[in-house]
């Protein structure tokens, strides 16, 4: 596999400053510590930022906002494909019919739709393909969730290389679409526009900023929020409809990627395992990179809680979507509803594979020069014994630790502890006696 | 003799408690990680302080890790107060292991704790006297100060 070239992040969650009241809730719950108030206002760190969508989650004012597709973006496409992720059948109560939300889509401004998990299921095919030709490393972990893949490159940098190297469905379904619609419906490919309607803004990101091939074969991404109020209320008219794809092309197998489990479910290599939730997924990372998990075949680790029903840009609360989700499984079954030879075949002929390796791209030290970072070190540990521990966030940094770090990097000052501003400094000692 | 260590650190280590084990080999990961030790030394020392301070949970009744960083090299030494290892060659033999059934039953004595240490390190020394402790010497090289044998 080809070097990508050097090139840094971009983003897909922001602040609106003038929504956002400085309040610490985000900048509790970023696994990175990516969120510093300043002036009253919540900012990004976007060299520390994964695009977990915590912040976007949480926040109670609605000012960390995603930035996706807007609608009228779609008038420069003259072919406008929607590429619904499985996530999208379960918004809709336990009655709706996957086939139904297709087809209103093609009522809502799309001239085409395709069922993603179609796509899922031939992933499954092949990824039992490369867990059978590599036998090394293990674990492998799954590549679907874009924020996974960074958090990998940021935090457990030595594991780039167990990343799953072929693209993940929405991608695979693009790229496959973009050929078939150019060849039979005669349309440039710069003319057609296939859009994901996602449950997460992280994977606006793979699609302007991909890590592991030039271009993304998708043109945007929709919240599956911004489509919510116009599918359900045709549903609600219950007019009779045309059916777009009849049931049989729908698949059980591929919709259970919705929800956690659904890539390993399958999986004839049963020693796999399934996480979900941004600590959970670190915490089992972690334990990856001790050498803990060797033991492991496959890793499906998805940053949202159950898998991408939990994305924070779905309507329906995960837990009815789950049960949504697992009975649509039930209804569809689990018979194979891809040509496994054929998927077979494209894996042979790297339809799936990546372009390029995952590259780490590890949070910076203390300092570039390692005797001035231990020096560092050995700073930050004696504002920890001056700072009170009790990880207020009033000197907008998340805690006491990431406050002295900050100071020693220059980036703050001891002076924006409130306790350490109200006590002359021969108290100061009494406030850091906690340990 | 050694130089001073441009930083040290120390950790205890308390036999069969299992639920904080692999705390202290954790620690030192982050703090390789800060001063902006290269990731992939960081992760050998990782797993050969886990593996360490794995050992001295199953087996010792207790013991202490310590980190020096100098200039060229890490030195990673443990030593704990615990029964000793009759026959060290046999344990450094893949697949040696004197765990019980119930150590067994949670995944760990696949005999793998000492030949892991010692594939990981640079150079690797052990001692130990019988019904008396262990100790362990565990160096990687910084910045390719000698090319790994």
């Amino acid at each position: 596999m080809e070097k990508r070239p050097e090139s840094s992040f971009i983003h897909s969650i922001k602040v609106d400053d003038a929504t956002c009241i400085g309040c610490v809730a985000c900048m509790k719950v970023c696994p990175t510590k990516a969120i510093r108030l300043r002036g009253g206002k919540a900012h990004i760190n976007y060299e520390r930022c994964i695009d977990c969508g915590g912040c976007l989650r949480i926040c109670p004012h609605h000012a960390v906002v995603p930035v996706t597709t807007s609608p009228s973006d779609l008038n420069r496409f003259k072919y406008r494909i929607a590429l619904p992720s499985p996530v999208v059948y379960s918004q809709f109560g336990s009655t709706v019919m996957p086939n139904e939300i297709l087809t209103i889509l093609t009522e809502i401004g799309f001239d085409h739709v395709y069922d993603e998990a179609l796509v899922c299921e031939m992933a499954s095919i092949a990824i039992e393909e490369y867990l059978d030709e590599n036998k090394s490393p293990r674990p492998i972990i799954s590549s679907t969730c874009p924020v996974v893949v960074r958090l990998i490159q940021r935090l457990f940098p030595t594991l780039c290389k167990n990343i799953l190297p072929l693209e993940p469905p929405r991608e695979i379904a693009a790229k496959n679409l973009r050929s078939e619609v150019t060849r039979e419906k005669k349309i440039a490919p710069d003319e057609i526009g296939i859009i994901d309607i996602t449950p997460c803004s992280a994977r606006m990101v793979s699609i302007c900023h991909p890590e592991t091939m030039e271009k993304s074969n998708l043109d945007g991404a929709i919240p599956i929020k911004d489509i919510y109020n116009k599918v359900m209320l045709r549903l609600k008219r219950s007019m009779p409809m045309v059916m777009m794809q009849s049931q049989t092309r729908i698949s059980g197998i591929g919709i259970g990627w919705a929800i956690e489990g659904g890539e390993i479910r399958g999986l004839k290599y049963t020693n796999s395992v399934s996480v979900s939730g941004v600590l959970n997924t670190i915490r089992l990372l972690q334990d990856v990179e001790s050498g803990r998990l060797k033991n492991i075949e496959y890793l499906e680790c998805l940053i949202c809680p159950d898998g991408c029903i939990g994305g924070p840009l779905t309507v329906e609360n995960r837990f009815i979507a789950k049960s949504n989700v697992l009975r649509l499984i039930r209804h569809f079954g689990g018979k194979k509803r891809v040509n496994v030879d054929m998927v077979k075949k494209l894996y042979r002929e790297n339809f799936f594979s990546f372009k390029w390796a995952v590259e780490p791209k590890s949070f910076p030290p203390l300092d570039k020069d390692r005797n001035v970072a231990i020096l560092k070190l050995k700073q930050k540990e004696e504002l920890l014994k001056r700072l009170p521990g009790t990880d207020c966030g009033v000197c907008g940094a998340p805690d006491c630790k990431t406050l002295a770090e900050d100071i020693v990097r220059g980036e703050s000052k001891i002076e924006n502890c409130i306790y350490i501003k109200k006590k002359p400094s021969s108290e100061m000692k009494n406030t850091g006696d906690k340990k | 003799m050694q130089p001073e260590a441009l930083l040290q650190k120390e950790f205890a280590i308390q036999g069969g408690d299992f639920v904080n084990a692999g705390e202290s080999s954790c620690m030192i990961r982050n703090t390789l990680r800060e001063i902006g030790v290269d990731s992939d030394i960081v992760r050998r020392m990782a797993i050969a302080a886990y593996e360490a301070e794995m050992n001295v949970v199953m087996y010792a009744l207790h013991g202490t890790m310590q980190i020096s960083v100098y200039r060229d090299e890490i030195l990673l030494t443990i030593a704990d107060k615990g029964p000793g290892i009759q026959d060290i060659e046999m344990a450094m033999q893949p697949g040696f292991s004197t765990a019980t059934e119930e150590m067994r039953e949670m995944g760990f004595g696949a005999g793998m704790g000492l030949p892991n240490i010692k594939k990981n390190a640079d150079v690797f020394n052990i001692t130990s006297r019988v019904g008396n402790g262990t100790k362990l010497e565990i160096r990687i090289f910084l910045d390719g100060k000698k090319t790994r044998k």
